[in-house]
Parts: C-alpha cells; structure tokens; sequence
C-alpha cells in the first residue's frame, strides 16, 4: 500500500481542536493579551540607555530613602572637629568625599541627605505641576470655547513670570525656606508648560471616533476626559513629566545656590554646592565636585529614562 | 422652509405609535465663510421595532441628522436652529443634559461606521462594553461583566470568555464591529442607529454584518435608523426608505416603492448608476455635476442644476415634500404636482429603464 494514512488531526472538529487548545496552558499564553503599558514595559526593557538611566535614577532614590540610615554619620549631629580647622580635608577611607571646610563635616552624608530634598522636590513638583496640566489642558482642549480661551491666557500669563523673581518675593514675604513651598513654586511653575502640551493632544484625541461612541454610550464629559481620553494621552504627559524633573532638580539646585532655595542650613545639593562657594579658592575640589556630580548623574538618568519611554510608548515605534 | 409635508395639528393622534419623529429639523455649522445649512427641514419618523433606511451621497446631511437625533453636534460650531425631534413621547431637544445622557446607550444606541477607529485602544473590549451597562442599568462590575459575555455571544462572537480581555487591536475588522453591535445591544435600546456600518468592511464580511443587524432586530425588536449610500443594503436591510439630498429629504416610502419605483429624479439617478450585468461592457451612468456648494444654494429645488427634467418651475421656487399617492408616499418634486403633469411621462420612461437595469440582475 502506498496510499499515505491520513492524519488523525484532521478528523477533529473546530470545536474539538478548540477544546485542545483552551486546555493546553502553553497555547494559552500565546494568546495571553497584553495591555499598552505592558507592550511599552517590553520595548522600554530593549532601550539598554534607559535602562541604565533608570538604575541611575532609582538608585538615587534608593540612595536617599535609605542611605541615610546606612552612614555612621547623622546630618543633625555634626561629628565633633578634632582641631578648629578652615579648610576641610580631601578624601579618605573614613571620608570618601572628602571633609568640608569651617564645620568640618562629611560631604558623604551630606549629598546622601542632600538627595532626599532635591529628589522630593524635584519628583514632587512634576506630579503635582503633571496633575494641574493634565487637569487644566484637558479641561481647555475638550471643551473648547471660552473656557479654552480663558485657562490659555492665564497659560500665558503664568509663562511670562519670570521664575527667579517670583522665588525671591515668595522667599522674602511669604517666609520662604521650607522645601514643601519651593515645591509648591517650582510646581507653579511647570504646569502651564504640561497643560498646553495635553490641549494640544485633547484637541486632536478629541475627534477621535472612539470619544464620539463613548458619548454616543452616554458616558458623561468628566468621564470622557479622565477615562477615555486621558489614558490615550498619557505616554507625551508621562515623558514631559520625566523630563520636567530633571530640570526642576536643576533650577533647584540653582535657586539654592543663589540664596534663595531652600533654608540654607538643610542640606540640598544646591545648598551643599553653596556653601562650598569660600572653600573652592582653598582649594576644597571634593566640596563642590560630589553634590555636582550627584546632580549631573541624576539629571543624565532621568534624560536617559526619558528618551527610552519616549521611544516606548510611541505606538509607531510598535514592532 | 417652504411648506412642510407634516402638519402639526394632526400630528398627535397620528403619531401615538411612533417611536422617532423627527420634525423640521435643521442643523447648522457656522464656519469662516459663513453658515453651511447640513441638516435644512428634515421630517422623519420610524414606528416601534420599525426600520428605515436613511439614504443619499457623501456630505448630504445623513450622518448630522444621526448626530443630531443624539444630540452629539458639537457645539459650536454646529446648532440645532430648529425642529423637534420626538422620542418615546419626549421632544430630545427639551432635554437637560443629564436627561440626554441616560437616553444615549440606552434608549438609542449608535453603530459606527469605522470598527476600527471606534473602540478605545487602552481599554479591553470587555470593559468598554460593561462601561455602558454600568452607567445605565446601575449593575456591579460582576454582573456588568457577564452582561458583556452575554451581548458578545448574542452577536456570535466565538469564545467571548476569552474575546472579553482582549485590546481592540488584537481583534479584525468584523470582530470589531460585532463588538460595536454588541455594546450598543448591551442595554436593549429601543432605537438603533447604524452609521454606514458595513461601509469600512469587505465584501463578505459586510453580508455577516448586515445578517446579523436583521436578525438581532427581528428577535429583539428594536427600531433600526440605517445611514447608508449603498442601495443594495438598502434593498436588503430595510422596510422603509428615506432619501436626502442636500440637507433635506426628497423621497420616502417603503424599500420597495422607492426603489422599484423611484418618483423623485435624485433616487431614479442614484439607481441607474449602480453598475448592473445588464449594463455590461457601457458606460457607466452618472449623476452629472456635483452636490451644490453650501454657499450658493440654488435657489429653487436643489437638485435643479443636476436634473435632466428640470424646468423653469424648478428654478422658481422650492417644492414642498408632499403625499402623492394614497399610500403614504411623499416626493419633493415638481413632476408630481399639476404642473409637471405634462413631463411626468418622460421621467417615468427613464425611472423604468434605471429599475429595469437593477431589477434584472
């Protein structure tokens, strides 16, 4: 005989072979569905810059959530100078950033301490100035109208302040000096940036047909907004938020340097950078040098980051 | 307007057992340019578990008087000027926006025309259906959730346990519309509008979709309000027929008489240029010209410049949308009036050959 047996394969039905399938668990992963942050989680994990910046940026949120726990040196109790010294002393074992000049304290301890404040600040800001945005340009691009043209004005208003000045009055009337009211200013202060950026994606998710089904379905504005549309808006927000950090640690650490950051004897990198400012013709490198680099790692991590997500949630970049 | 077919003082013992009735509506846009008049007097009315076919070419107002039946025109730049637009014995235009809010999805629930395009990317199919029974039927999410199994096994959705918690862009084009059709049954509307639903489909799949929008109407018995531009599915799909023409409606009556025998000269048009066996290897036949510019409205009957029977009457002034035979019919055309008694014999000469060339495929 050299007819060939048919397969018994394919005696099985549809419904059969679909009952084979449901039941074997492989197949069903294959079919597993995967949510647009999981397909941007998988592409973000290919981006070997982001993921570097991501360890860069999260380390240094590890760093000062629980470094601080982890040095032998407390920032409030300043280790008693062994001789009345000016200028500090370079690194060393016990020291490894070194010795600040005057009060002769750790550089270590202090850019570790120093993180809590820049981060929190910086990280703080940008959700709560990501939030207003968000609220306020999705307000103005979904309704349109005069309340579009009203919140856009104020948009301008606020953008023409300029950010030093505001910082100096707030500092020297409103007692200024307290981490959370910098925050607070610094979040003023990127929200009308965000809140154009989410207009201009309202305006155009707006006529998508999706929005016209779901209030064709009833589904109320407030819903349609923080629901339908939002979610769709989300990878530009999140990106710009990513990136706003970055800068406000920047323009942080560049109030504070002038004065008028946070109150100077709280450790922030620009408060440490600060005060380096006498002891760097002494010739205390490691002083400005540690806190300088803190910044700098930081803020090349959250670019990092930024450009990866970017890359991740682009839905062109789909493979 | 001039003249409408409808008279209101007879209106409310006529029209108990209508579940639509669209009166006079107008819909306008104000634009840079000026005012575009999409929707100019439109009248029509649909009765309990009844399907029409709402039907015309692009841009002739079909889909604004969908929208402005749900009250979704946005505003501005477009306005509901004028009308009444009765549902279920309440004029949708008196309502508050909560009031509205509960009658769409609801009452009325909308079929879009692009499947593709109308389900939320970052919502799976199961939550965007459940959304809608939960906002309406005030159900948990549980039992939202079997509801929306439920109204994706009724559309013959395979393996809808499975289909619940997939993302819209794991599913095709007629998976997605089955999906739309679901989520628009999920509350049992009283009214279904269907905007173009097969237009964005191919050819196989269109006939599944349009199976299955008869068969869901005739077992639940839900009204269907069918956009379309395609006669075919017209013929098909519908008991009734309403043709528009920019903006206003110029023929109606049911599948059959509209388009087996065609009173007004847009519809017989519309029916000699589908491409039948019968014209194989000629040319095919055209509407000549193109739908009036918004602007510069002529000033008589608007399909004037396009009609081969048109005479000065026409130019003159606008025909009224009136009754011309006993059996409900009505046609905006001056052929059928005393005074285009003389040309009728002409027209109704071509309206034959236009059916013939259909008919006999």
């Amino acid at each position: 005989m050299t007819e060939i047996e048919t397969p018994r394969v394919k005696e099985l039905t549809p419904a059969e072979l679909e009952a084979i399938q449901l039941e074997r668990p492989d197949f069903e992963v294959k079919l597993e569905s995967l949510s647009q942050w999981q397909l941007a989680w998988r592409r973000f994990k290919k981006h070997r810059l982001a993921i570097v910046g991501a360890v860069l940026f999260f380390g240094m949120c590890a760093v000062a959530a629980f470094g601080p726990f982890l040095l032998p040196y407390n920032f409030y109790t300043i280790p008693t100078p062994d001789k009345f010294v000016y200028a500090g002393r370079p690194p060393s074992l016990a020291h490894p950033f070194g010795e600040t000049g005057g009060l002769q304290r750790d550089v270590l301890t202090l850019v570790v301490n120093g993180a809590r404040l820049s981060l929190l600040i910086g990280v703080g800001a940008s959700i709560v100035g990501a939030t207003i945005g968000a609220i306020v340009g999705g307000v103005a691009g979904y309704f349109g109208g005069w309340i579009d043209n009203l919140l856009m004005r104020i948009v301008d208003i606020m953008l023409s302040l300029p950010l030093l000045f505001v910082i100096l009055v707030v500092s020297k009337f409103l007692g200024g000096g307290s981490w959370y009211l910098i925050m607070f200013i610094f979040a003023i202060f990127s929200w009308p940036g965000i809140s154009r950026l989410v207009r201009s994606l309202f305006l155009s998710l707006r006529g998508e047909d999706y929005v016209d089904a779901a209030r064709a379905a009833g589904v109320g504005d407030v819903r349609i907004i923080f629901r339908h549309i939002l979610p769709n808006a989300m990878s530009p927000i999140i990106v710009a938020a990513t990136l706003s950090v970055a800068s406000v640690i920047i323009s942080e650490a560049f109030v504070s340097f002038l004065g008028f950051g946070v109150d100077v004897t709280t450790p922030t990198w620009g408060n440490v950078l600060s005060n380096s400012l006498n002891f760097i013709t002494v010739g205390n490198w490691w002083w400005p040098l540690f806190p300088g680099l803190a910044i700098v790692v930081t803020v090349l991590g959250i670019n990092f980051m930024g450009d990866g997500l970017r890359d991740a949630l682009d839905p062109r970049a789909r493979e | 307007m001039t003249g409408t077919a409808h008279l209101v003082a007879e209106a409310p013992l006529a029209r108990d057992d209508l579940l639509l009735d669209v009166r006079g509506l107008r819909t306008h846009f104000k634009v840079m340019d000026g005012t575009v008049k999409a929707v100019d007097g439109v009248d029509l009315s649909i009765a309990q578990g009844q399907t029409l076919g709402l039907v015309g070419e692009s841009g002739c107002g079909k889909s604004v008087t969908a929208l402005s039946i749900m009250r979704l025109i946005d505003i501005p730049p477009g306005k509901i000027v004028d009308g009444e637009i009765w549902f279920d014995g309440r004029d949708l235009l008196q309502l508050s926006d909560s009031e509205i809010h509960d009658v769409r999805g609801n009452d009325i629930a909308m079929i879009f025309q692009e499947p593709m395009t109308s389900l939320n990317p970052v919502f799976t199919v199961g939550e965007q259906i459940a959304e809608a029974v939960r906002l309406h039927q005030h159900v948990g999410g549980a039992e939202a959730r079997n509801r929306a199994i439920e109204s994706l096994r009724a559309v013959g959705v395979p393996a809808p346990e499975r289909r619940v918690r997939q993302y819209p862009h794991e599913l095709s084009g007629g998976m997605r519309q089955r999906v739309m059709i679901a989520m628009a049954l999920s509350c049992h509307p009283k009214l279904l509008i269907a905007d173009e639903p097969t237009t964005a489909l191919d050819v196989t799949i269109q006939a599944q979709i349009l199976e299955l929008i008869k068969e869901i109407q005739a077992r639940t018995g839900t009204a269907l309000l069918l956009i379309t531009h395609d006669l075919g599915v017209v013929a098909e799909t519908v008991q009734h027929v309403a043709v528009m023409y920019a903006g206003r409606i110029v023929e109606q009556g049911t599948a059959e008489q509209v388009l087996l025998q065609p009173k007004h000269p847009y519809t017989q048009g519309l029916l000699s240029s589908i491409p039948g066996r019968q014209r194989r290897g000629r040319e095919l036949s055209v509407i000549k010209g193109v739908v009036p510019n918004p602007f510069r409205m002529p000033p008589g009957c608007k399909f004037e410049p396009r009609c081969p029977f048109a005479w000065e009457r026409c130019r003159a002034s606008e025909p009224s949308l009136a009754a011309t035979d006993r059996d409900g019919r009505t046609v905006r055309c001056f052929l059928h009036t005393d005074e285009g008694a003389s040309r009728r014999g002409a027209y109704e000469a071509a309206a034959v050959a236009a059916v013939r060339g259909v008919v006999a495929q």
